[in-house]
């Protein structure tokens, strides 16, 4: 079977070459590393931007690309290469590493009556701090002997309402285990309505990731989910990103990303630790 | 135990923002021994005037990883011409740690860096010039292939002209096939630059 897209109308072609190229840039720019078996994916929509920004060429679009001052085709073709969905237990080998790695580290630092602390941010439509919620629940043992709060935050007020509100689609809830279903949703019509136990489980605030007057209260964190936002971050940015979460982090805490990004790329500030579920980022112990 | 909620409120720990954030106190804090203070300062400079000259100074002599990011950080945000003479400065470090997060900072000011490539093309010392090459990796700029063709052309030194092959079989267009066939006869007897200047040859003919 061919790996690459029909012949479009204008009769543009991505060679083996220009895709090597293309790859290699986008991957230090990004992170985000794309295998010859995306080689459709990437080639049809590189295509498209080529076609749409007027080039005649792969060269000319990727000259553009590459050095245009604003760099806002880059970010562009970067919002088109990567899907922005999000549904319950979305990338759940985090959420796995959270409680059989993370946790286990995390509490080995506290003293009784301290409470464990995560910040999910961005909080989209809640899928994301719920399913912290169901895993700690459900899987790990610690959630009978600490206090937890999650707190989740996100700039739109709009979504954070919807949220707060719990209710999904067929689509959004289709990862979650039969059993998790009837403990903790009830159908209301072709929705699921999710248990007040979880909704009142996570904290939602209004917050702007880069006013760092809306930052500066998010203290003594243990862990934070930031996942697949920085990609829409241009470098700058994704800098002020990492350094708002260092100074949120209590020593010894953690930052989980997304699986396409890549905190070393970023920020020198945190030590990569590698679990057996996943890559996670921290801030040193013996940080101040 | 169980899940619960607290409020969000100010924080109140040891860099509590109850001192005064007027910008002599921040150079003040700026030299304070708690790197928190020192990380806060450096971040709520940017509103400073000729804050560029105390960051930087701050800089050459930080050993605190963090507190050295957030200055570079703010640095970069500040995207004036002070606070670039003063990366530059940091580009004749000894310090190699310093000169690589420079590198990395300078990448991200295409607008302030144009204008001082070629001095910096052609400074005395080598090693900035591969620096200059360096910063070249990631820069947004349409000058950046000519630049890079400027310096296989003409630079004496071969691990400059190595960093600037290395980079052209990127970015080259059917602009640098000459000037790489040139490159290899002027370094005739050295492997690498014909390995580099090959795979930039190959890259652009697309074959």
């Amino acid at each position: 079977m061919s790996l690459n897209p029909p012949v479009p109308a204008s009769g543009l072609m991505i060679s083996s070459e220009d895709f090597l190229k293309f790859k290699e840039y986008f991957y230090r720019r990004t992170g985000i590393s794309f295998e010859t078996s995306k080689r459709y994916f990437v080639d049809k929509r590189l295509i498209e931007r080529i076609e749409a920004t007027g080039n005649s060429s792969f060269r000319s679009y990727f000259t553009m690309l590459r050095f245009q001052a604003s760099g806002e085709e880059l970010q562009y073709l970067t919002n088109l290469l990567t899907i922005n969905e999000t549904y319950f237990l979305r990338e759940d080998y985090q959420f796995k590493c959270l409680v059989d790695s993370i946790l286990p580290e995390v509490v080995r630092q506290k003293n009784k009556g301290d409470s464990v602390r995560v910040w999910c941010i961005p909080s989209s439509s809640g899928e994301e701090p719920y399913s912290v919620a169901m895993y700690l629940l459900e899987l790990w043992p610690g959630i009978n002997e600490w206090d937890v709060e999650i707190i989740s935050s996100d700039i739109d007020t709009r979504i954070l309402a919807a949220a707060r509100a719990g209710r999904y689609s067929a689509r959004s809830v289709q990862h979650v285990p039969a059993k998790w279903m009837t403990k903790y949703f009830r159908k209301i019509g072709e929705e699921h309505q999710l248990s007040d136990e979880l909704r009142d489980a996570v904290e939602f605030t209004r917050v702007n990731l880069a006013e760092s007057a809306d930052t500066r209260p998010y203290r003594n964190f243990d862990v934070i989910f930031c996942r697949n936002l920085l990609i829409y971050f241009d470098d700058v940015s994704r800098k002020m990103a990492a350094e708002t979460f260092y100074e949120a982090l209590r020593p010894g805490g953690f930052v989980c990303l997304g699986h396409s990004e890549s905190m070393s790329r970023i920020s020198s500030l945190y030590k990569v630790r590698k679990f057996p579920d996943a890559i996670v980022y921290q801030k040193a112990l013996e940080a101040r | 135990m169980a899940f619960v909620k607290q409020k969000i409120v100010p924080f109140e720990g040891e860099d509590r923002r109850d001192r005064s954030r007027d910008c002599a106190h921040l150079a003040v804090q700026l030299e304070d021994t708690n790197p928190t203070s020192r990380r806060w300062a450096a971040r709520d400079m940017i509103d400073c005037p000729n804050a560029a000259t105390a960051l930087v100074s701050r800089l050459k002599r930080e050993a605190e990883v963090a507190v050295r990011e957030v200055i570079l950080t703010t640095l970069i945000r500040l995207d004036d011409a002070s606070a670039l003479g003063g990366l530059v400065e940091c580009l004749r470090s000894e310090d190699a740690a310093l000169r690589n997060e420079v590198i990395e900072a300078m990448k991200l000011l295409p607008g302030e860096v144009a204008p001082i490539m070629h001095s910096l093309l052609a400074d005395l010392d080598p090693d900035v010039r591969i620096f200059a090459v360096n910063i070249l990796e990631s820069l947004r700029h349409a000058e950046v292939e000519s630049w890079l063709i400027q310096v296989i052309e003409t630079d004496p030194e071969v691990n400059v002209c190595a960093a600037a092959a290395d980079l052209l079989s990127e970015v080259a267009s059917a602009k640098a096939l000459e000037p790489l066939v040139q490159l290899k006869l002027r370094f005739s007897e050295e492997p690498y630059i014909h390995f580099a200047a090959d795979l930039a040859l190959q890259r652009i003919r697309g074959v």
